[in-house]
């Protein structure tokens, strides 16, 4: 679940962006690219176009579902839009190491998948 | 054979209608709480189909007064009887 | 829509007997079988009762802003729950027709609901 509670603040060309204590958006049309980067930043990730390519799949996925998917359905949705190649949790591992889905959807400025552990 | 659990009366709930929909011929049918009134002779004949695989909780026909109006079709269990009913049942269903 | 020799199996079957709005047991039946899927179990959901509710088309957010839940029935795809089924005796009683139902659910009869909660390892009823 999203929360409301204000942890910490990033600061963004000026802008202060409230984070919760997961480091998720509060306020998620806070979202911009340099957000994005800034997260990334914090997290030793530089974003490159195939990082770019999964964060747009996912806010389109956030966009029609209202919800951050987990893992299997991340998978699904990124081999729809960007091919079988790209549809592989190897793929995603790689890209966003850890947690993909938790990791890609904290620097698109989604909530925290709420289905996944 | 699975046991399907309903608390909610006859007289005012179609929860019965959708836990009788789901029973296979072995199940059987446990009433508790306010379900136990399906046991009235009035109401039991919405259980008509399922004659012989009908339960009712003896504590919550007892707290509502109804343990000697209970229909003779009916099988009365107290909480061992309910107990020993879950583990005969490979799953237990509430409908609610 | 009805295909006499698909099997009524799946590791868990999710009943949902409440409609949308009313209470929180549609979501929370949804959200359980979203866990179950994304763990890589086979989820069927069986739409039954004031459930069959949830499939009408044109939903919208609740008066207090409450979420709809239709996004979340159309994600069920993406979650690969694909086996949905909604009670016959629910749609009359309701005046719909499944031709107007949103996810094309496949129409049961009591008798294979019935057969369907049998061969399921695993039923939950929300």
């Amino acid at each position: 679940m999203a929360t409301t509670a204000i942890t910490r603040y990033l600061t963004v060309s000026d802008a202060e962006i409230g984070l919760d204590p997961e480091g998720y958006l509060v306020e998620l049309d806070q979202w911009s690219p340099a957000v994005a980067e800034a997260l990334a930043e914090e997290e030793g990730i530089e974003l490159d176009a195939e990082h770019w390519e999964v964060l747009e799949v996912l806010r389109a996925f956030y966009a029609k579902y209202e919800m951050a998917p987990a893992m299997r359905p991340l998978v699904k949705a990124v081999g729809r839009e960007l091919g079988p190649d790209k549809g592989r949790s190897m793929h995603l591992m790689r890209l966003f190491p850890g947690s993909p889905a938790k990791r890609a959807a904290r620097l698109a400025g989604l909530p925290k998948p709420t289905n996944c552990l | 054979m699975k046991l399907h659990i309903v608390n909610r009366s006859p007289a005012s709930h179609r929860v019965h209608e959708q836990a009788l929909a789901a029973m296979g011929p072995e199940d059987r049918l446990l009433l508790i709480e306010d379900g136990v009134q399906g046991g009235l002779p009035q109401l039991v004949r919405h259980f008509e189909a399922i004659a012989g695989r009908l339960y009712a909780q003896r504590e919550d026909l007892e707290a509502r007064g109804l343990l000697g109006r209970c229909d003779g079709s009916v099988q009365v269990v107290d909480v061992d009887g309910f107990v020993q009913l879950t583990e005969q049942a490979e799953h237990t269903l509430s409908w609610y | 829509m009805s295909d006499e020799h698909e099997p009524l199996a799946g590791d868990l079957l999710v009943i949902l007997r409440h409609a949308p709005h009313g209470s929180s047991w549609l979501r929370e039946g949804l959200d359980v079988a979203l866990v179950a899927a994304a763990f890589g179990t086979d989820v069927s959901l069986l739409f039954m009762g004031e459930g069959v509710t949830a499939l009408v088309e044109d939903q919208s957010a609740g008066a207090l802003g409450q979420k709809s839940t239709a996004p979340t029935l159309e994600m069920l795809e993406m979650y690969d729950i694909e086996t949905l089924w909604v009670e016959a005796e629910a749609l009359s009683r309701f005046g719909l027709d499944p031709d107007e139902l949103m996810l094309a659910p496949r129409v049961l009869e009591a008798g294979a609901i019935a057969e369907a909660v049998r061969k399921h390892p695993r039923v939950l009823t929300f």
